[in-house]
C-alpha cells in the first residue's frame, strides 16, 4: 500500500502560524483601493464581529485588474480565495472557464434565503445567465450622470438640466452668452460615451445582442447614433463649447468642474461622494445622462464590481462565504456602503426603506438617487441587458486611443470609429478562437 | 578574451550551484512556461488552450502599430540611457573632487532611485501637467504650447525624462563607487608628472572607468526596455494616442490588464529577442574598447 | 583635492548645484504635496510652497497604514536580499571569472538573459512557483520515472511540497535571482591584474583563499554600491509582495501599503483622490532607504589599497 509521505523535503513552516479554528475561515480579495478599500476591510470586520462561525479574511489588492491578474495566479497555482471582487469588463474569461459558483445555485446549496426578485432588474441583468440565474453577487453599483453647477445654470437662465442632448447643447449656447467660458469638461470615456451612451439611446454596441448570444460577435458602433454623438462632441469641442480635460492634458473633468472653470461633467454617481469632499463653492446638482430627441429612452446599466464565488474550495468555505455575501445585502449593510461612498442601493427594498427614511432628502445624500432613475427607466431589453464581451479592456483601450486621436484632428471621427471597430473585431475574433465551442452560460 | 587560472573543479561547481539553482527555480521554469503560451491561445483561467504556432507573432509583426511601438521603445532607451549616463558621470566626476558639501551631494543625487516606483510618476505629474504642473507657467508664456496631451514629442520627453531621472541616481551610486576606488598614488603620481585636473579626467580616470561604463552601458539599456511600463502608466498611459506605447507597456497592458496571455507572452519573445541582440552586439562591439587593466 | 583649482572649484559648483535642483525638484513637489490638505491638493495649479498639514497628513498616513510592522517587515527582507545577492553574486562570477572551464560564457548568458523578462510576463507561472518552490524537481522526477521508480521500490510516493507564501523566503529568494550584481562583480573581477594572481598561486593560494584574502577586501566600495541599490530595490517592491503575501499584518511590505494610498485612475470613479495622504506616506517610505544610503556612504570613500604592486 501506498503511504503518502506528506514531504520529503523541507516544509518551511512560515504558514503553520495559524491555527485550524473553530471559526471557518474563507479569504476575500477585494480591488478597491484608499478609502473605498477602507470600506471593504470594515464590512469585513462587522461580519466577523457580527457572530462566531466564520471568518472572512480580506485582502485588497491594489486594483481591480491586478485583484483579478492575481487571483488567475493563484487560481492555477490552488492558492485562490474563496471570494473575488472583479469588475465588469474582467469577467468574460471567467464565465466562459466555468470556474465560478453561481450564487443564485451557492445560496439555495447552502440554504441561506436571498430575494432574487427583489434586486433592480438593470443590475440583476448585468449579473446574470441568460435564464436569469445569479452568476455573481452585485454590491458596488453604479451607474452614470451628469454634474452641473447650479449657480452657473442659473446666471444662464437654465431652470432645469436637460435630458436630451439637443437640450444640452442649447444650454451650452446659453451659458457661453452668459460670459461661462466652458460648457462641458469632456473626458472620453467609453463606459459613458460609448456603452452607457448605447445602453440609454437603445442602440447596439455589438452584435449578438452585445455579446450575450454568442462569440461570432462583431462591433457595431460604427454604424449607430454612437457616431453622431461623437461628431457632435467633436463639434462642441472645436466650437468652445466643450474643453478637452484629461490629467494629460492638464486637469481632470472633475477637478475642472470643481473649480467652477467649467458647468458640466459627465462621470458615475459613485464620484458624488469624492465631489463633496471636494466641497466646491458652488451649488451644483446630477442629473440622468442624456439622449437624442426621438429616441425611446432605456435603462442604463451598472458599472462598479461584483462578487464572484470561486470553484475549488471545501463546503465549509462555501458555507462562510454565503454567509458573507448574505450579510452583505441586509439593509444596514448596504446603507453602511452607501453612507461612506457614491454608490447606489442595489435592492428594491433597501431603496424605498432608505427614501422612505428621507434618506436622501439630507445632505449629502441629495438627489444621488436620480442614479436609480437612470437604472430603471425601462425594463431590460435584450440590447440593454448588458455588455458580455470578450477582450474588453482592449476594445475599450482602441476605442480610446481612436478617439484621441480623431480628437486631436489627426483623423476624422467615423474614420477612428471605422479603426477602432476593425481592430476590436479582431480582438472578438481572437476571443472566439481561444474559446472555440463554448458559450456564454 | 578572458583569462582564468584555476582549473575547473569541484570547487567551481560548487560556487556556481546555488545561482543556477535559484534561477532555474525562479525564472527558467516559470518563463519556459510563460512563453510556451506565445504558441498558444491560452484561457486564462485555465481549462485548456489552442495550438497556434507562430499565428500569434504574425498577428503581432503585421500590426503597423507595434511597429511605432516599437521605435518609440528604441528612441526611449537610447534617449534615456545617453541622458542619465552622461549626467551620472558628470555629477560623479564632480563629487570625486571632494569640495567643499561633497558628502550632501553624495547623499543626495542617490534620492530618486530611493523613490518609491508609485510615487515616481506621481511626482512627475506635479512636473508636467500642463494645467498645473511646473511646465504650465511656460503656457503662460506661450499659451497652449506644453500639452502632453495633444503633441506626441513632447510626452516621449516627458517619459524620457521621468525615466533617465531614477537611472542618473543608479548610474551616479556605480560610477563614484568606481571613481572613490583609483587608488591616490595614481592619480597623486599623475598630478606630479604636470597633468592638470581636467588631463587627469580624460587620461586617467575615464579609461580607468570603462569597465563600470559598460556595465551600466548594458544595465541602462536593458531595464529602459523592461522596466519602464510603471512611468509610462502613471504619465501618459501610452497616450496620446500610442505615441508613447512602449513594447513593454504594451505586454503589460495586453497580457497583465487584458488577460491575453498569449499575445503578450509573444511579445515578450519578440522583445527579449531585440534586448539580446543589442545586448550582444554591446558586448561584442563596445566591450572590445573597455580596458580591464 | 591636490591643486588649488579655483575656476574649476566654482564650475563644479555650479554644476553640482544645479544638478541637485533638476533632480530633487520632483522629490520637493512631493513634499510640498504632503503638506496640503484634500482640497489644496486637488486644485491647480502645483503649489511650490509647503502648507501646513504635514503632520497631520503624516499622523493619518500612518493610522490608516499601519505601517509600523511593515518596515519591520520590510528591512527583514531587504537585508536579507543584501545578504544574499552580494555573496551569490560574488561567488558566482568569481566562478565564471576565474576558472577555467567550456561554457563559461553560455552560463554568463544564461544568467544574464534573467534581466530580460519583466516579472509581469511571467507572474503567473513563477507565482505556482513560489506556491511549491519543489514543482520543478517533482515534474523531472515524474517525467523522468524516478518517482515510479521510488513508489514501487518502497511503497512511498513522493510529493514535495515547499509553500513559500506569506514567508520570508518567499520574498527574498526570487529577488535574489536577479543578474546585476554578477554582472557588476564579473566587471570588476576582470580588471584584477594578472600580476595579483599570479602571485597569490605563487604564495600557494588556493582559489577559495584567494577569494577570501585578496579579491573581497578589494571589492570593498562595489560591495557597498551594490549593497546600497540592493536595499533600496529590495525595500521599494510591491508587485511581488502584493501577490505572495496574503497576511498583510505579518508580512506586508511597506510600499505594497503605499499603493494602496495612491488613487487609483481606472476604476469607474468613485474613490477619493488623497493625493496627500499618497505624498506623506511617500515621504515616511523613503527615509530608511536614505537613512542606509547615508550609512554606506562611508564605505564610499577613496581605499587607501595599492593595486600596482
Amino acid at each position: 500500500m501506498t503511504q503518502k509521505l506528506a514531504t520529503v523535503a523541507l516544509v518551511l513552516a512560515a504558514t503553520a502560524g495559524s491555527a485550524s479554528a473553530e471559526k471557518t475561515k474563507f479569504e476575500y480579495w477585494y480591488g478597491l483601493t484608499g478609502d473605498l478599500g477602507a470600506v471593504v476591510a470594515e464590512t469585513c470586520n462587522r461580519f466577523n464581529a457580527s457572530q462566531d462561525q466564520y471568518e472572512a479574511v480580506c485582502v485588497g489588492q491594489d486594483g481591480y485588474e491586478k485583484a483579478v491578474q492575481n487571483t488567475i495566479a493563484a487560481f492555477r497555482a490552488g492558492k485562490h480565495p474563496t471570494i473575488l471582487q472583479a469588475f465588469d469588463a474582467g469577467t468574460a474569461d471567467l464565465m466562459l472557464s466555468g470556474e465560478f459558483y453561481p450564487v443564485s445555485k451557492l445560496m439555495a446549496d447552502t440554504g441561506v434565503n436571498i430575494d432574487w426578485a427583489d434586486y433592480f432588474p438593470g443590475i440583476a441583468n448585468y449579473y446574470s445567465s441568460k435564464s436569469g440565474e445569479f452568476f455573481s453577487m452585485p454590491w458596488n453599483s453604479s451607474t452614470p450622470v451628469y454634474y452641473f453647477n447650479k449657480d452657473q445654470f442659473a446666471k444662464a437662465g437654465i431652470t432645469e438640466a436637460p435630458i436630451t442632448w439637443e437640450g444640452l447643447e442649447a444650454a451650452f449656447v446659453k451659458l457661453k452668452d452668459s460670459g461661462q467660458a466652458c460648457g462641458l469638461a469632456y473626458a472620453p470615456s467609453s463606459w459613458i460615451d460609448l456603452e452607457q451612451f448605447s445602453m440609454a439611446n437603445n442602440v447596439p454596441v455589438a452584435s449578438n445582442n452585445n455579446g450575450y448570444d454568442g462569440l461570432d460577435t462583431k462591433l457595431l458602433f460604427n454604424t449607430t447614433l454612437h457616431v453622431k454623438h461623437m461628431e457632435n462632441i467633436q463639434r462642441w469641442l472645436t466650437d468652445g463649447y466643450a474643453l478637452l480635460r484629461t490629467q494629460a492634458a492638464g486637469k481632470t473633468s472633475r477637478d475642472s468642474f470643481v473649480e467652477g472653470e467649467c458647468s458640466v461633467f459627465f462621470s458615475s454617481i459613485a464620484d458624488h461622494n469624492t465631489i463633496n469632499k471636494l466641497k466646491p463653492s458652488f451649488a451644483w446638482d446630477v442629473q440622468i445622462i442624456p439622449t437624442y430627441e426621438g429616441v425611446e429612452r432605456k435603462n442604463t446599466v451598472v458599472g462598479g464590481a461584483s462578487l464572484w464565488v470561486l470553484s475549488g474550495k471545501t463546503d465549509a468555505e462555501y458555507k462562510a462565504a454565503a454567509s458573507y455575501l448574505a450579510f452583505l445585502a441586509t439593509k444596514p449593510e448596504q446603507q453602511f456602503l452607501l453612507e461612506n461612498s457614491g454608490y447606489i442601493p442595489v435592492t428594491k427594498s433597501t431603496y424605498e426603506a432608505l427614501k422612505a427614511e428621507g434618506f436622501y432628502a439630507k445632505a449629502p445624500y441629495i438627489n444621488r438617487d436620480i442614479a436609480m432613475k437612470s437604472l430603471t427607466w425601462s425594463e431590460p431589453t435584450p440590447l440593454t441587458r448588458g455588455i458580455r464581451l470578450g477582450g474588453m479592456i482592449q476594445i475599450r483601450a482602441e476605442w480610446q486611443a481612436e478617439v484621441e486621436a480623431a480628437l486631436a484632428g489627426q483623423k476624422t471621427m467615423k474614420e477612428a470609429l471605422d479603426t477602432a471597430v476593425a481592430r476590436g473585431d479582431e480582438q472578438l475574433a481572437r476571443f472566439a478562437q481561444t474559446y472555440a465551442g463554448k458559450s456564454f452560460p | 578574451m578572458r583569462r582564468a587560472y584555476f582549473k575547473f573543479s569541484w570547487i567551481a561547481a560548487a560556487l556556481l550551484a546555488p545561482q543556477l539553482l535559484i534561477i532555474f527555480v525562479f525564472f527558467y521554469w516559470p518563463s519556459a512556461q510563460a512563453l510556451y503560451w506565445a504558441f498558444t491561445l491560452e484561457q486564462p483561467w485555465g481549462g485548456g488552450n489552442t495550438w497556434v504556432g507562430f499565428e500569434n507573432f504574425r498577428k503581432v509583426l503585421s500590426d503597423p502599430y507595434y511597429w511605432s511601438s516599437v521605435r518609440v521603445s528604441v528612441v526611449y532607451a537610447l534617449a534615456t540611457t545617453v541622458l542619465a549616463m552622461s549626467m551620472a558621470l558628470t555629477l560623479a566626476i564632480f563629487v570625486d573632487r571632494q569640495l567643499a558639501g561633497y558628502k550632501a551631494y553624495r547623499v543626495a543625487i542617490i534620492w530618486p532611485y530611493a523613490v518609491a516606483a508609485p510615487a515616481v510618476g506621481l511626482a512627475f505629474q506635479f512636473v508636467f501637467n500642463p494645467g498645473a504642473g511646473i511646465f504650465s507657467y511656460i503656457n503662460t508664456i506661450a499659451p497652449g504650447w506644453w500639452d502632453l496631451s495633444k503633441y506626441p514629442w513632447q510626452a516621449v520627453t516627458a517619459i524620457v525624462v521621468a525615466g533617465a531621472w531614477k537611472q542618473v541616481a543608479y548610474s551616479f551610486v556605480f560610477f563614484l563607487a568606481a571613481l572613490q576606488s583609483i587608488p591616490r598614488s595614481l592619480t597623486e603620481a599623475a598630478a606630479m608628472d604636470g597633468a592638470r585636473p581636467l588631463r587627469r579626467m580624460i587620461d586617467l580616470q575615464l579609461p580607468l572607468l570603462t569597465p563600470t561604463f559598460f556595465f551600466l552601458l548594458v544595465i541602462n539599456i536593458t531595464d529602459s526596455f523592461t522596466d519602464s511600463f510603471g512611468i509610462v502608466d502613471t504619465l501618459t498611459g501610452g497616450g496620446p494616442f500610442r505615441a508613447t506605447d512602449l513594447m513593454v507597456y504594451k505586454i503589460y497592458a495586453d497580457g497583465f490588464r487584458g488577460f491575453d496571455y498569449s499575445g503578450a507572452a509573444a511579445q515578450s519573445i519578440i522583445l527579449m529577442l531585440l534586448v539580446m541582440a543589442l545586448t550582444f552586439v554591446q558586448f561584442r562591439y563596445v566591450e572590445r574598447r573597455v580596458h580591464y587593466t | 583635492m591636490i591643486e588649488r583649482t579655483p575656476i574649476l572649484n566654482i564650475a563644479t559648483h555650479a554644476i553640482l548645484v544645479f544638478g541637485l535642483i533638476l533632480i530633487l525638484v520632483p522629490i520637493w513637489l512631493a513634499f510640498v504635496g504632503a503638506t496640503l490638505t484634500l482640497q489644496e491638493v486637488n486644485s491647480a495649479p502645483v503649489e511650490f510652497w509647503p502648507g501646513d498639514q504635514l503632520v497631520v497628513n503624516l499622523r493619518e498616513a500612518w493610522a490608516q497604514s499601519d505601517f509600523g510592522p511593515k518596515f519591520v517587515n520590510t528591512l527583514i527582507v531587504a537585508t536579507g536580499v543584501v545578504v544574499g545577492k552580494i555573496t551569490l553574486a560574488c561567488i558566482t562570477a568569481f566562478a565564471l571569472v576565474f576558472f577555467n572551464f567550456r561554457g563559461r560564457m553560455l552560463i554568463f548568458w544564461m544568467i544574464f538573459i534573467t534581466l530580460m523578462l519583466p516579472l509581469e510576463v511571467r507572474i503567473v507561472p513563477t507565482y505556482a512557483v513560489a506556491a511549491n518552490a519543489l514543482t520543478p524537481f517533482q515534474t523531472i522526477m515524474d517525467v523522468t520515472g524516478i518517482s515510479w521508480l521510488i513508489t514501487a521500490l518502497s511503497g512511498i510516493e513522493v510529493a514535495l511540497e515547499w509553500n513559500l507564501l506569506n514567508s520570508y523566503t518567499g520574498l527574498i529568494l526570487p529577488l535574489v535571482a536577479t543578474a546585476t550584481g554578477t554582472f557588476l562583480y564579473r566587471q570588476f573581477f576582470l580588471t584584477i591584474p594578472d600580476e595579483l594572481v599570479e602571485a597569490a598561486r605563487m604564495d600557494g593560494a588556493g582559489p577559495l583563499r584567494f577569494l577570501w584574502d585578496v579579491l573581497i577586501p578589494l571589492s570593498k566600495t562595489n560591495i557597498a554600491a551594490l549593497a546600497t541599490i540592493m536595499f533600496v530595490y529590495a525595500w521599494n517592491q510591491y508587485l511581488w509582495p502584493l501577490l505572495v503575501i496574503t497576511d498583510r499584518a505579518n508580512y506586508g511590505m511597506v510600499v505594497v501599503q503605499l499603493s494602496d494610498l495612491v488613487p487609483d485612475q481606472l476604476t469607474t470613479g468613485g474613490g477619493t483622490p488623497t493625493w496627500h495622504l499618497a505624498m506623506a506616506a511617500t515621504l515616511v517610505v523613503m527615509l530608511p532607504p536614505i537613512l542606509i544610503v547615508i550609512l554606506m556612504q562611508r564605505w564610499f570613500v577613496r581605499g587607501l589599497i595599492n593595486t600596482d604592486k
